[in-house]
């Protein structure tokens, strides 16, 4: 008969206890990210099962990651184009350098939103640290924006061969920026859907509108033009993290500038913060989810 | 089969404090495999480390927060004053202590929150009142299989299912290979899940839930699955695993198992603990009070001329 080997003998067998009390905010969030960085092996095959499964069931597979990004630059520019008449010069170079970080942040955080919710049985029969869900939904957002660099990189050298500049070596710097951004914001909408389903539905027209609110298909001086009798909205513009970000990437990719340094740093630092406040929400509600689900 | 390791278990054969397990007609029928003697109870002067301690324990649900929320309802909540109650108890005031070597059932009838019990000590439910201490590895087998990915393969799963266990990687790998032959799924441990017949996944899922040696082991009837090969050799694997656990909590409505592998039992009703003792006498009030709950619902049946009581509102 099989028998299956016996466990390698542990010095202190591990104590475990829970109980109703809750240790402090800082406490938590502490918790939290000790949890994330303890099971690093469980986030890293949660990515590759994802990446499988959505290659899976296609005839090109992962090939759709290089194609997808490129069609949608055409249907933007095709569009804008006909619209405008009279679009940025290099439009396709400029719109690739904002669609293909938005492309990885939506596919972040429509994929959070049901990142807890579609583990239900497992979180009803097994003691896991829950926040390994979303934090795996985020990176497997990366490598969709890695296999955009695909084509980015053809574009440059096939078409824009002049706008290569050393600056595009800085596009890492502001990925991360996103990356900690996403992050945040995928913890935060995978705890609240346990409680409110509605809002799967409801934030995809959101990141939608969005989108068309953050200078994507067009520059922010097209909008500061807008706003030159309305500080006001200058300023809200200014707010908008996607502005920091699409403008950041589009100069180290289209104009070959620095990033916007200032506001890229405080980008990183209100990131870093929503990320604490999102770790410590969903440690507060992890407790329940195992009842509500 | 390994050598037991329960201390004492190796003059199972006399049981000390056991009493005389009451006669069943068949003792283990389905698979063949001789009875198992129920380790015996240690002795109470000993002084054992307790490895479970359960204190003042409750378990609260709300009401409120059910799976059916959405905005509308919560809006509509909160303008609508709600008649009947807010919460649920699943469980309240729950107390007591597992030392080593015993190995405890847990009955009664549906709902009483045996599993929520059980779900407790495995971690996956935070107490709502008091607390509980587990000293040791636990492996609960509520999970046969509950984690697998259907596009992923079989071995990739047990990698997959070993890290949600928080097990060490190396310890995954040293346990890939047994864990594979025990399944005994041939060429297709390669192949995506979404192919398995379901008595595969559930010999994958056996497979994986019992290759961790525990100290506290929960078993949550999870005992029957696959054909009746796989079922014996299931069978013997968790009489292995019982014996070389320190302590044992097993959710079941067959009292066979209670005498055959428990040497104490708790009923629970309600969420409160009725009864804690020897099995033999939990069991006997236990179905003491099975049969009263059926002879009220023959009474009320035969009350209403034939038709099914309706519900008390």
């Amino acid at each position: 008969m099989a028998s299956l080997p016996k466990a390698s003998q542990k010095a202190t067998p591990p104590a475990y206890r829970s109980t109703s009390e809750r240790p402090s905010t800082v406490g938590l969030v502490a918790e939290g990210f000790r949890e994330i960085a303890s099971r690093r092996r469980l986030i890293r095959y949660l990515v590759q099962a994802d990446m499988k499964k959505k290659g899976a069931n296609t005839v090109l597979g992962n090939v759709w990651w290089v194609i997808d990004p490129l069609m949608l630059m055409i249907v933007y520019v095709v569009l804008v184009t006909v619209i405008t008449q009279r679009p940025q010069p290099d439009y396709p170079l400029f719109i690739f350098s904002a669609i293909l970080p938005w492309k990885w942040f939506t596919s972040t955080v429509s994929d959070a939103v049901t990142s807890v919710t579609g583990q239900e049985r497992l979180i009803k029969q097994l003691h896991f640290p829950k926040l390994v869900l979303p934090v795996a939904s985020t990176f497997s957002g990366v490598t969709s924006f890695v296999f955009g660099l695909i084509p980015l990189g053809l574009l440059l050298v096939l078409f824009y061969s002049d706008r290569i500049t050393p600056y595009l070596l800085l596009i890492p710097v502001v990925a991360f920026v996103q990356l900690v951004l996403s992050m945040g914001l995928a913890i935060g909408v995978s705890a609240v859907n346990v409680f409110y389903r509605d809002l799967g539905n409801a934030i995809r027209h959101f990141l939608r509108l969005w989108f068309y609110l953050s200078p994507a298909l067009y520059s922010a001086e097209q909008i500061s033009s807008l706003g030159v009798d309305d500080p006001t909205i200058t300023f809200l513009f200014g707010l908008n993290p996607f502005t920091i970000l699409f403008e950041s990437y589009r100069n180290v990719i289209y104009a070959g500038t620095p990033p916007m340094w200032g506001p890229l740093l405080a980008l990183l630092a209100v990131s870093v913060a929503i990320t604490c406040l999102a770790t410590w929400g969903f440690k507060r509600l992890e407790p329940a989810f195992a009842k509500v689900l | 089969m390994t050598a037991p390791t329960t201390p004492g278990a190796a003059e199972a054969g006399t049981p000390g404090a056991v009493p005389p397990a009451p006669t069943r007609p068949e003792a283990v029928g389905f698979d063949g495999l001789p009875t198992a003697t129920p380790p015996p109870a240690p002795d109470p002067a000993a002084d054992l480390p307790s490895v479970i301690e359960v204190r003042d324990l409750g378990i609260r649900y709300s009401l409120r927060l059910t799976r059916k929320n959405t905005l509308r309802n919560t809006f509509i909540n909160m303008f609508r004053k709600r008649e009947g109650p807010k919460e649920f108890w699943a469980l309240r005031h729950v107390d007591f202590d597992l030392v080593q070597g015993q190995s405890l059932a847990v009955i009664g009838p549906n709902g009483a929150g045996k599993s929520t019990l059980l779900q407790v000590l495995a971690g996956i439910l935070t107490p709502s009142e008091g607390g509980v201490i587990v000293r040791g590895q636990v492996s609960s087998l509520l999970t046969l299989g509950a984690g697998f990915d259907q596009d992923l393969t079989g071995r990739e799963n047990i990698l997959l299912a070993g890290a949600f266990l928080g097990m060490d990687h190396r310890e995954v790998l040293d346990r890939l290979e047994p864990i594979i032959e025990f399944a005994d799924l041939g060429e297709f441990i390669d192949a995506p899940i979404k192919t398995y017949s379901s008595g595969m996944r559930a010999r994958l899922g056996f497979s994986i839930a019992t290759s961790v040696d525990p100290d506290v082991l929960l078993l949550d009837e999870v005992l029957a699955t696959g054909d009746a090969i796989f079922r014996a050799k299931s069978k013997a694997r968790i009489l292995e695993l019982v014996r070389s656990a320190k302590a044992i909590v097993l959710v079941t409505h067959d009292m066979g198992w209670v005498t055959e592998f428990c040497n104490r039992a708790m009923l629970i009703e309600k969420g409160a603990v009725i009864a804690n003792g020897e099995p033999a006498d939990v069991v006997a009030i236990h179905l003491e009070h099975a049969e009263e709950a059926k002879r009220a619902k023959l009474e009320q049946i035969r009350r209403y001329g034939g038709e099914a009581p309706k519900l008390a509102r």
